[in-house]
């Protein structure tokens, strides 16, 4: 089986996901593979989003919920003797010791819009830009909690923070208009057919 | 099944896989001669791709811009994109009516893996260009495409 050494974690994550949805927001798995997931997001009342239903699509990454500590091995290896330098590392100058930038590589759920939407924080492609789902990820969130974000980011645009330039300038120059925008959008693109 | 999941238990989704491979590709590759990029920022489903590759030093390619086109479909990474020459090109894996990078005589396609990405295919494809039975054929005129 494909998905027979699932990680617990996930497997409880989807019982529940199942068992007790979040208002709003549905997620199932997919059949052939545990960690990718058909998400639909109901567009919340009083958005211009409201009537619509938005399908995304959810991976859980190998390293989900978190990678492994990169330290150097031999404190991995031993984790009970975190403050006791073995002999051949002492002469290493530590300044000079690359240390990779982890952002990006450290389990974070990746997800994105399938229908077409009209919103400053969303790409052509259904990119999301959202500050847990990048530096802000941490290995407590979940499923449920990362999708309940989006829902929110749909009530609560920031056009501060944009990945679409030209949507989020509409919206700063003229709100209602990008506003009425998004709701013809929401018509057109995620009327539920 | 995980098809050709390479061992691991994990297999990355097509769309995330080339959400990937176009991050990839717009930070830009090694010493830049492969390159691309997506044809159509439109669409969701980022099927169709334009490659490029610098012909190699001590070639007759040298100094020439090829352009190809690669069409990831929706059964890729499983499957090969199908890969042609934009840029006229006198090559033996390469069909001399169409461009078409042909399957059977480029083992890369031929022998397809699940973790193959286009970056590998247009690297592999620049090595071939400077194989002993491609360095020096007789090439056509530079800027014509097929």
């Amino acid at each position: 089986m494909a998905n027979s050494n699932l990680p617990r974690r996930i497997i409880k994550e989807t019982q529940r996901l199942l068992s007790e949805p979040a208002p709003g927001i549905s997620a199932s798995p997919s059949e052939d593979n545990m960690r990718y997931f058909n998400v639909m997001i109901l567009g919340p009342t009083q958005s211009p989003y409201e009537g619509g239903v938005f399908k995304l699509e959810l991976f859980l990454p190998e390293e989900y919920p978190m990678a492994a500590p990169k330290v150097p091995f031999a404190y991995a290896s031993e984790p009970n003797h975190f403050y006791e330098e073995p002999n051949y590392l002492e002469g290493i100058d530590w300044d000079s010791v690359f240390i990779p930038n982890l952002s990006g590589c450290c389990g974070e759920i990746e997800v994105r819009f399938l229908t077409k939407i009209y919103h400053p924080n969303i790409d052509k492609l259904g990119r999301i830009c959202l500050d847990i789902l990048k530096d802000k990820w941490s290995p407590a969130l979940q499923i449920r909690t990362v999708l309940l974000s989006i829902q929110a980011l749909l009530s609560a645009p920031n056009p501060d923070d944009p990945l679409s330039e030209n949507i989020a300038k509409h919206w700063k120059t003229n709100e209602a208009e990008a506003v009425e925008t998004a709701k013809e959008w929401t018509r057109l693109y995620a009327s539920g057919a | 099944m995980t098809l050709g999941s390479g061992g691991s238990s994990v297999v990355v989704p097509r769309n995330f896989r080339l959400l990937e491979e176009l991050e990839r590709g717009e930070k830009g590759i090694g010493d830049g001669t492969v390159s691309y990029g997506m044809d159509d920022g439109d669409d969701i489903y980022m099927r169709s791709w334009t490659g490029t590759i610098i012909g190699p030093h001590n070639t007759v390619h040298e100094g020439r811009i090829y352009q190809l086109k690669l069409f990831c479909d929706k059964d890729y990474p499983e499957k090969p994109p199908s890969v042609r020459f934009h840029s006229r090109i006198n090559m033996t894996c390469v069909n001399h009516e169409t461009g078409v990078v042909e399957p059977k005589k480029f083992g890369l396609l031929a022998n397809w893996q699940r973790e193959y990405t286009m970056e590998d295919i247009l690297t592999q494809l620049k090595k071939e260009m400077a194989a002993p039975h491609n360095r020096k054929l007789v090439q056509p005129p530079e800027g014509t495409y097929f």
